[in-house]
């Protein structure tokens, strides 16, 4: 800041800015809280943030649970196939809409863009159609393969290799190099920041997704672990310490992505383009 | 479940289009062009092999989902029958189905509960966070965060639990005060505004991470001349910060708009679209028919005329903005 403020207005910032920062943390710290407590201490009067008696055995207990455990592992793999893939594919996709020139480059941005304008609601029905007729229902490539490919991550990462300096691929093409060659030697190691990006993003939306695996998915021993908790929910509903345990271990992996890359997540929310 | 998501509620989508690089790009384009020269087009096979993964996923599942949606619309299609052609008839009948025109407005209803109150709170926090640096300012960020990256599932079981009648936290709280305890996910005329609040929840980070990212866009030397002229806070809000806000703040109201009438994880999980139909937002209509009716062309219809509707609602917020965009000169 250019201005130095007085103590009489900062002051006020900074208790207002972590009253903020409190009230969005307040329901998650009080579920992690509650993880510790009784069943009975959950729900009762009067409120207790903490617990009146701290009780580990409900963490011990979900995560000895074979089918909670399952859940988290397997959406765990998922998500990181998932992650993998769709950083390679829309990487490539992205490169060759900043780089390369070919026919029908025009239409084919056109078709992928406008992919990102079709609310999920509208194809929803005809989604679980097709993946029917391709025999891939109660499988783990009926989570994977069809969110894979990303207008939205395609678009995301084309803008920042359209911000990598040509002169940087220059000499390697007068030295003959290939496009695929230069792909991986020069723009992969250069990606970071943007893989960053969209890899939270792409493990986010596979580690939360609900609608479609409800729709897809009936093996209980390929639920994805929001489809446990909400199942959880409902068949051992009077666990409340348990299902408390459980929602926080089940949240924590995205929470340590975030805290992990807080710097390049947070940082890149920019505006530039919106004046 | 495709780019939709991260494009149309927000959660996750970190960052706005850049038109600085796309401008950028285009002398770029014609410079390699020029060295090409008579090679044009020489990356032909690469560049279709680079791409095919990410063209074949998206037209087997976007763009055949939406082309046999645009089909089936005119047929009286189901599972387990034989189809039958209906012509208009499936948007005729959506459109005079008293259930799906109440569910809309309810979707209008809860996105003008929702959206108003996130953006109020963002631009009050964005201007208030502005002055903050360091340790303290990493804090906030991270923590309003948080929120908008955790499962709607989680969201609604804790919601629910602080909910609850008897031992919930809200009505504990409210009892200090003398108040009685209140039915809110259970009272028809509380339960969607009692929806909101979790949504406010998880859309406000986002939100107000982005308007806080506009703020500190604003040079200081604006306010700094402003108080010199003796202008106040107010003052400068409406004549300083609104204005230089004004496409960051239409670009926050459009997406939140959409994303908040699309909701569906918490009327599904905490109130199952009830008491008396309440909570029962769009896509958790069409979500209830496409799992429950027998022919399914009237949701589809449905699905495919609120999915124009949202296109025309943006496109006219955006034409609104242009007029006065002309009006300022």
């Amino acid at each position: 800041m250019a201005m130095k403020e007085r103590s009489s207005v900062r002051v006020p910032r900074v208790i207002v800015g972590v009253f903020f920062g409190l009230a969005a943390l307040f329901p998650l710290a009080w579920m992690a809280l509650s993880g510790f407590k009784l069943n009975s201490d959950v729900l009762a009067t009067p409120f207790s943030f903490f617990p009146p008696s701290w009780h580990v055995e409900n963490y011990v207990q979900i995560l000895v649970d074979p089918d909670f455990s399952r859940a988290m592992m397997i959406t765990f793999a998922g998500a990181a196939i998932f992650t993998i893939f769709s950083i390679a594919i829309n990487s490539m996709a992205a490169y060759v809409f900043a780089r390369l020139d070919f026919s029908f480059k025009r239409t084919l941005w056109v078709i992928v863009i406008g992919t990102m304008f079709i609310p999920n609601m509208a194809i929803l029905l005809t989604s679980f159609i097709v993946v029917t007729k391709l025999h891939m229902l109660d499988t783990m490539l009926v989570l994977i393969l069809p969110p894979l490919a990303s207008a939205a991550q395609v678009f995301f990462i084309r803008q920042f290799y359209l911000n990598i300096p040509i002169a940087l691929e220059e000499a390697a093409l007068l030295d003959g190099a290939g496009r695929w060659r230069i792909f991986t030697r020069i723009f992969l190691p250069l990606s970071q920041p943007a893989f960053v990006v969209v890899g939270v993003t792409s493990f986010m939306a596979y580690w939360n997704s609900y609608v479609w695996p409800i729709m897809t998915i009936t093996s209980p021993n390929l639920y994805v672990v929001g489809q446990y908790l909400a199942n959880f929910r409902v068949s051992r509903g009077p666990e409340l310490g348990l299902l408390m345990a459980g929602s926080m271990l089940a949240a924590l992996p995205v929470i340590i992505l975030v805290l992990i890359f807080q710097r390049k997540i947070i940082g890149n929310i920019k505006i530039a383009g919106l004046k | 479940m495709t780019g939709a998501v991260t494009g149309s509620t927000g959660r996750g989508m970190t960052e706005l289009p850049r038109q600085a690089g796309v401008a950028s790009a285009v002398p770029a384009r014609r410079g390699s062009r020029k060295i090409a020269g008579r090679r044009r087009h020489r990356d032909n096979l690469i560049a279709y092999l680079m791409l095919a993964p990410v063209v074949i996923l998206l037209i087997i599942f976007v763009i055949i989902p939406l082309i046999s949606a645009g089909y089936l619309s005119f047929f009286n299609w189901s599972f387990y029958r034989a189809s039958e052609y209906v012509g208009f008839r499936n948007f005729v009948n959506v459109l005079q189905s008293p259930d799906f025109l109440a569910s809309i407005g309810r979707g209008l209803l809860f996105a003008t509960m929702v959206v108003p109150t996130v953006m109020i709170l963002a631009f009050l926090f964005a201007n208030i966070a502005r002055g903050l640096g360091g340790r303290i300012a990493g804090f906030v960020k991270t923590s309003i965060y948080i929120p908008t990256i955790i499962s709607g599932v989680i969201v609604a079981i804790v919601f629910t639990i602080i909910y609850d009648y008897s031992g919930g936290v809200l009505n504990w709280f409210l009892g200090l005060f003398g108040i009685q305890p209140i039915a809110w996910l259970a009272d028809p005329s509380i339960a969607l505004p009692a929806l909101a609040v979790p949504e406010v929840w998880m859309m406000f980070g986002l939100t107000a991470l982005i308007m806080l990212a506009g703020v500190l866009d604003i040079p200081d030397s604006y306010y700094e001349a402003a108080a010199l002229d003796g202008a106040g806070w107010f003052k400068q809000m409406t004549y300083i910060t609104i204005p230089s806000l004004k496409n960051v703040i239409l670009y926050l109201l459009i997406a939140n708009f959409t994303a908040s009438l699309q909701e569906i994880n918490l009327p599904l999980l905490m109130t199952q679209g009830g008491p008396l139909n309440a909570t029962l937002l769009p896509n958790l209509y069409l979500f209830n028919h496409f799992t429950q009716d027998t022919y399914q062309g009237q949701p589809i219809a449905g699905a495919l005329l609120l999915f124009i509707v949202l296109g025309a609602i943006s496109a006219s917020i955006f034409a609104v903005l242009n007029s006065e965009k002309a009006v300022d000169g």
